[in-house]
């Protein structure tokens, strides 16, 4: 029983996506149920690729592709997750802030949070202060992320954290933001909750957060 | 779409010398050989000199050029290098570049405690096996002079060192023909007979003459040693700039190739075909420490000319890189060392030695030896060159990307991103805020890592038996027992 279980984690982390969907069938046909399998197969899996990243031993395309291996089983799990069983980490809304249309970093947090369970909302890029608390109303995140890679448009982190205030939101969510030209000292400075340098710290932040 | 016929790779190159300037200086080394002359202080030589059509005047031996072209006609044109254990790994031949270290260093490194200090017999032994864990690293040579043996048993114990530390061809050197006779003794041992020596040598003799066209007995007969046994010999002579040779490169070449060209000659009269690599080096003798400078852009500029002069030969050829003057592993250290390794790839040296070493050739770094790994990983993917193809072009992943959304998570990256891409593995690019958790550690410190790391995994098989057996002879024979 175990064993398969094993192999579902080791195979996710070797980004086998149709192995890891026959697997987790597999499982379940053997009697194992759902949040057996996704607690001590995929996160399990999943939490040794982020091990492995942050320790450098892994690259950015192995932690992408074993994500993928990870939706395929999640595919399979799914419809069988009773609500309890919620299959996320918790909801996070993620964007890149208004001005600024750099996209592939705020991607990159995107997909390294969904890989380590997260349930993620991809605001895109360029997005308005407005945007993120319709966001925040629309799917009660746990936490929202703002991205920014120009000294010109960090400055809208500010903006849209005092919009949420207004909005009374602000204390119904975590707010983390990064970006090249985003330190510690500023995420303090505007009033954010938490800062990460790169993607696997930010999921590392997030979890705690969650 | 049909299989089509793929675009050729370019694969970068330089030239150093044209036609016409390789004819001036090799007219020259003619020469040289045939007016100036050469003195030769072993006696042997001078009469298979003589004997083959040199003549004496004014104390010197005078060599026609007929004696040196046909050497160059019965020279093997390719010279192909085993391991110890019988496999073809360093075929010296065409465009191929081979990497390693170097011979016969007083200093040290330590690379436990920093400190400069003599070199032992564990040295020899120890680098040989961080030279055998580096992926880059194609022949190995004894990086010391050990201080804490017998010193008329230096060179045995120093090849002794190589061959129990690695399994990588090695280049050798030697005191005079007893040390030959004993290296040549565990060598057959290692092979398993003469026969199987001769047909995959592992070995190859580093001897020289001196610059300016002195020939020392004792150089010249392990020289002939090598051409009676039909083993692989490299005799360069050093005519560095403003010391052994003139101020000038041309006459450096000209002069350093007349004197190689003696070597490829007696080792063709004692036994055609012998295998003869042939090179020189040259460094420049630095006018203000008066140091040879082994980091000085004479040196590569030169091996790209007489790698030049190799080609028009048809000779394989020999030179130098990865080492720099530096007393400590720094920026002039990893800048000399990336200069001398650059060229050696652009030129296609077949045999590329010195790497690893520091403070003009006195001292040998395992520190310098990791990063000098890194910089060939690196120059080598600059040589590979820009591969133009369906995969390469990525038309269909361009066609998919969203504008402005990257193509890090596209399928494409995920299927090439391996061999695409350089990856690092001594040169940090991490972000700041990670490098500081992990110790704000310099290039140094993290080869010094590296090397420790190799040293504590790396296995090495062990020499067979009969080898064993027969350096244990060996030492006990020079001990007088």
């Amino acid at each position: 029983m175990a064993d398969i279980l094993q192999k579902i984690a080791s195979k996710l982390y070797e980004g086998e996506d149709e192995e890891v969907a026959e697997l987790v069938q597999q499982a379940l046909d053997s009697g194992l149920t759902p949040k057996e399998i996704l607690q001590d197969g995929l996160i399990a899996g999943m939490d040794q690729v982020g091990k492995d990243f942050k320790a450098g031993d892994l690259f950015v395309p192995e932690v992408l592709i074993a994500a993928r291996a990870m939706h395929a089983g999640m595919n399979v799990l799914r419809p069988l997750l009773a609500a309890s069983d919620s299959p996320t980490v918790g909801k996070y809304v993620i964007g890149t802030v208004k001005g600024d249309l750099h996209d592939i970093g705020k991607n990159l947090v995107k997909m390294m949070l969904e890989g380590a369970g997260f349930e993620t909302v991809d605001l895109g890029t360029d997005v308005a202060p407005e945007a993120f608390v319709r966001a925040v109303q629309e799917h009660k995140p746990r936490i929202v992320g703002m991205s920014a890679l120009l000294t010109t448009t960090m400055v809208n982190m500010k903006s849209t954290i005092d919009a949420l205030q207004e909005a009374g939101l602000r204390d119904s969510v975590k707010i983390m933001v990064g970006g090249a030209p985003v330190t510690a000292a500023f995420a303090q400075q505007i009033g954010a909750d938490a800062y990460a340098p790169d993607a696997a710290t930010a999921v590392d932040v997030a979890r705690k957060l969650a | 779409m049909s299989e089509q016929v793929p675009i050729e790779t370019l694969h970068p190159t330089i030239r150093m010398l044209s036609d016409e300037q390789i004819q001036a200086i090799h007219n020259t080394s003619l020469d040289i050989l045939s007016r100036t002359g050469i003195v030769m202080k072993n006696e042997k030589a001078r009469r298979l000199l003589l004997d083959a059509g040199a003549w004496e005047s004014d104390g010197r031996i005078k060599i026609p050029e007929h004696l040196v072209m046909s050497a160059i006609g019965s020279a093997p044109s390719r010279i192909p290098m085993y391991n110890r254990l019988g496999e073809l790994t360093m075929p010296l031949e065409g465009g191929n570049v081979f990497f390693g270290s170097g011979s016969d260093c007083v200093f040290t490194i330590d690379v436990e405690t920093g400190r400069r200090r003599k070199a032992t017999y564990d040295d020899v032994y120890r680098i040989a096996r961080l030279t055998d864990g580096l992926d880059e690293m194609d022949f190995v040579m004894s990086m010391s002079n050990p201080s804490d043996v017998p010193p008329m048993d230096v060179y045995i114990h120093g090849f002794v060192g190589m061959i129990r530390g690695s399994v990588k061809p090695n280049v050798y050197t030697a005191n005079h023909r007893g040390d030959m006779e004993d290296i040549y003794r565990i060598a057959c041992a290692v092979a398993g007979s003469e026969q199987r020596l001769r047909e995959r040598p592992f070995l190859m003799l580093y001897a020289e003459s001196i610059s300016p066209l002195l020939y020392p007995d004792e150089s010249v007969d392990k020289l002939l040693f090598c051409a009676e046994k039909g083993i692989p010999v490299t005799y360069p002579p050093s005519p560095n700039t403003g010391g052994g040779g003139p101020i000038t490169l041309a006459g450096a070449l000209a002069l350093g190739n007349a004197e190689c060209l003696v070597g490829l000659v007696l080792t063709q009269l004692v036994r055609p075909g012998t295998p003869f690599l042939y090179g020189m080096n040259t460094a420049a003798l630095d006018m203000r420490s008066a140091i040879v400078s082994y980091g000085a852009p004479e040196w590569p500029t030169g091996m790209a000319a007489w790698c030049d002069i190799a080609r028009y030969y048809g000779l394989p050829v020999w030179g130098a890189a990865g080492a720099t003057d530096s007393k400590v592993v720094d920026a002039q250290a990893g800048l000399e060392a990336a200069i001398s390794i650059m060229t050696a790839f652009l030129t296609r040296c077949n045999l590329v030695h010195d790497v690893g070493y520091i403070e003009y050739g006195s001292t040998s770094s395992m520190e310098m030896l990791v990063i000098a790994d890194e910089i060939i990983r690196d120059v080598r993917f600059i040589m590979n060159g820009v591969e133009v193809s369906e995969r390469t072009l990525a038309r269909e992943a361009i066609h998919r990307a969203t504008p402005g959304g990257g193509f890090l998570a596209d399928e494409h990256t995920l299927r090439n991103w391996k061999w695409a891409q350089f990856r690092p593995r001594v040169m940090d690019r991490s972000r700041y805020d990670e490098w500081a958790e992990r110790g704000a550690k310099d290039m140094a410190a993290r080869a010094n890592e590296r090397a420790r790391r190799i040293l504590a995994e790396h296995d090495v098989p062990p020499l067979p038996e009969a080898a064993e057996e027969e350096i244990r002879a060996v030492l006990r024979r020079r001990a007088g027992k």
